[in-house]
């Protein structure tokens, strides 16, 4: 084991190190450690492994026709600046911030201590606490968080049909991951759920769009994610619901509140099937007051439940 | 030393000389708790290191290691002055973390963590504020922040809590095992002295709570991050679902779904608590029936609601 790990180091110094692109007979001559160059089939088969470790692991290993060779050959290397990590500038306090984040939020299946170590490693040790939250990660988050990162189009299979998008931004909400971006199907801005996404994403060429801002006043609550004509609705919450509903409801307008603790809320609704569902979430413990329209719209509607 | 690949060690080499070489003689005790190594570990993969470097091996073409008074000095390794880039797995790892904690109601958006997150931002190439946004679900930051504390100093505390599922509030006093945010909300797991077992509560129906003087001795074991656990006796209903309701066997954990033609569904789920059963009644209104399982049930229901708007219930 210590034999390969060698043989590793070595081979990463040096195609980090070569002045031109190294073929794998330079390879054989001057990293030691492979067994027998002589026998090639079995120097091969050990350079093959050792590649795929180094690309595993994220290392930029490149395969480049030689200049000025004929016949033409092709050598390996690694290019320094795609190589290492710019440095980011990290305060101690900062990194130390980091590395706590990395341990109170579970993310299944993605690394956490190596990028870590690459930022200057664990200034303490780690807090021996049982995770605050858990992230659910699925298989389209890499690939499309690269694509956010590297302003790329990415392709993918979506309710059977294939989109070509602009990944504009990821976001978690409600337990789910989201994907904004420019739909060029639907020449329009569309929000992708990740969980529905069919199959492989494709990436291609980086820099192919410019990212626009986020927008700055997003409509976050389902009954405004919507195109109905505005209405403004007010909508009477009992008091042992009021605590938590206002939690929910965030920088709301309270109209009125009641001696037994309820509240009267005021919503503005573009989308009134979400806010009937939101309404009746509360059972008999809210009432729509106003607009008459919409009180009208949801006796109607509980009287058809059959 | 454990079992770890030569993969691994590497992965770990790659960062430690870059932070050796930089350190300039730090000492090994510090050198062993970043990396999580014993000293006898860190010997061996410095060991290695020393007889690593470039074709000819020749003395002036190997690293140098150097260990004095307690210190580690690495000289000559040029190839590995900076550290390995960060992977996209790595790279999305640590952003998403930083951006779920600063979500953590009560996060400083100024603090250490949203300054270095914005630095490592800039090298990946995404700008901090809009590439990842995370949202944990509502909570109310005094009552999240009590029942932190709570959890870390092994305090009781009684809840004024309302049960969603019964739809009816009670108090009760807990010893707090956890909070944490999973699925979209915030929950609390704790040893419920009135059901006398575990239970999982929502952190946002909880209305009020008192910190109590009482400690408790806290659980051996982590309690499991499950959320919805159907209990054996649970009932089972069967809905028929109409093509507007479809997303309801996307959205609750089916026992079997049956396509019935047209885009209609038949459902068949679990139900531990009769209100959210009327709940989601009531959402669907007209788009499902009962098949079997809660006959009228979103028809009483409905009439509950119904009253409230003065509408004289009628039987039908």
């Amino acid at each position: 084991m210590a034999n390969r790990l060698e043989r590793l180091l070595n081979l990463t110094a040096a195609l980090l190190n070569a002045s031109h692109p190294l073929t794998s007979a330079d390879i054989a001559e001057q990293v030691p450690g492979y067994p027998d160059p002589e026998d090639k089939a079995t120097f091969r088969r050990a350079f093959e492994r050792d590649k795929e470790s180094l690309r595993d692991m994220g290392i930029p290993l490149d395969l480049v026709e030689l200049p000025g060779i004929d016949p033409p050959e092709q050598g390996y290397r690694i290019k320094r600046d795609a190589y290492a990590l710019r440095d980011p500038g990290l305060d101690p306090d900062e990194l130390a911030a980091i590395h706590l984040a990395t341990a109170a939020v579970r993310m299944e299946g993605l690394p956490g201590t190596e990028a870590i170590w690459k930022l200057g490693g664990a200034p303490t040790a780690a807090a021996d606490g049982a995770a605050l939250a858990a992230l659910p990660t699925i298989p389209q988050l890499v690939p499309l968080f690269s694509a956010v990162a590297d302003r790329a189009p990415v392709g993918f299979g979506y309710r059977g049909e294939g989109r070509t998008v602009d990944p504009h931004r990821l976001s978690f909400s409600r337990g789910r991951w989201y994907l904004d971006g420019y739909d060029h199907d639907r020449a329009a801005e569309r929000q992708f759920r990740l969980d529905r996404i069919e199959g492989d994403v494709t990436v291609g060429a980086s820099g192919s769009f410019e990212r626009p801002d986020a927008p700055s006043d997003r409509a976050t609550q389902p009954w405004e994610l919507g195109v109905d004509p505005p209405v403004t609705a007010l909508v009477r919450i009992e008091g042992d619901q009021a605590g938590w509903a206002l939690d929910h409801l965030g920088d709301v307008v309270i109209v009125e509140r009641g001696d037994d603790g309820s509240i009267v809320v005021e919503l503005t609704v573009t989308n009134r099937d979400a806010f009937r569902s939101f309404v009746v979430g509360f059972l008999e413990h809210a009432e729509v007051l106003a607009p008459p329209e919409l009180r009208d719209e949801l006796i109607a509607w509980l009287e058809l439940v059959p | 030393m454990p079992r770890i690949s030569a993969d691994d060690r590497l992965r770990r080499l790659l960062a430690l000389v870059p932070w050796v070489v930089a350190a300039d003689g730090p000492r090994i005790e510090d050198v062993c708790t970043r990396f999580g190594l014993t000293e006898s570990e860190l010997i061996a993969e410095l060991d290695l290191v020393w007889c690593c470097g470039v074709h000819p091996f020749t003395p002036d073409s190997l690293m140098e290691v150097t260990i004095e008074d307690g210190r580690v000095w690495i000289r000559y390794a040029d190839w590995f002055d900076r550290p390995l880039r960060l992977t996209p797995e790595e790279g999305l790892a640590l952003v998403a973390a930083g951006a779920a904690l600063l979500a953590v109601p009560g996060a400083d958006p100024e603090g250490p963590l949203a300054r270095g997150l914005r630095k490592l931002a800039d090298v990946l190439g995404i700008d901090a504020e809009g590439a990842i946004e995370v949202s944990l679900g509502s909570v109310s930051e005094s009552v999240l922040a009590s029942l932190r504390e709570a959890v870390s100093d092994h305090h009781q505390v009684e809840i004024d809590y309302y049960v969603y599922g019964r739809d009816e509030r009670t108090r009760r006093v807990v010893d707090p095992y956890a909070v944490f945010a999973a699925e979209g909300e915030w929950y609390l797991t704790a040893w419920c002295h009135l059901a006398q077992a575990e239970r999982r509560f929502r952190v946002d129906r909880i209305r009020s709570l008192t910190m109590l003087d009482r400690t408790f001795e806290p659980p051996a074991t982590a309690p499991t991050a499950e959320v919805f656990e159907p209990r054996p006796n649970d009932p089972r209903v069967v809905l028929d679902l109409a093509p507007r309701a479809r997303w309801v066997a996307e959205q609750y954990p089916m026992v079997s779904v049956q396509e019935k033609g047209k885009g209609r569904l038949r459902v068949t789920f679990v139900v531990s608590e009769t209100a959210w059963l009327e709940r989601l009644l009531l959402r669907l209104g007209a788009d499902a029936t009962v098949v079997s399982g809660a006959a009228g049930v979103g028809r009483a229901a409905a009439d509950r609601v119904l009253a409230r708007y003065g509408r004289t219930v009628t039987a039908r």
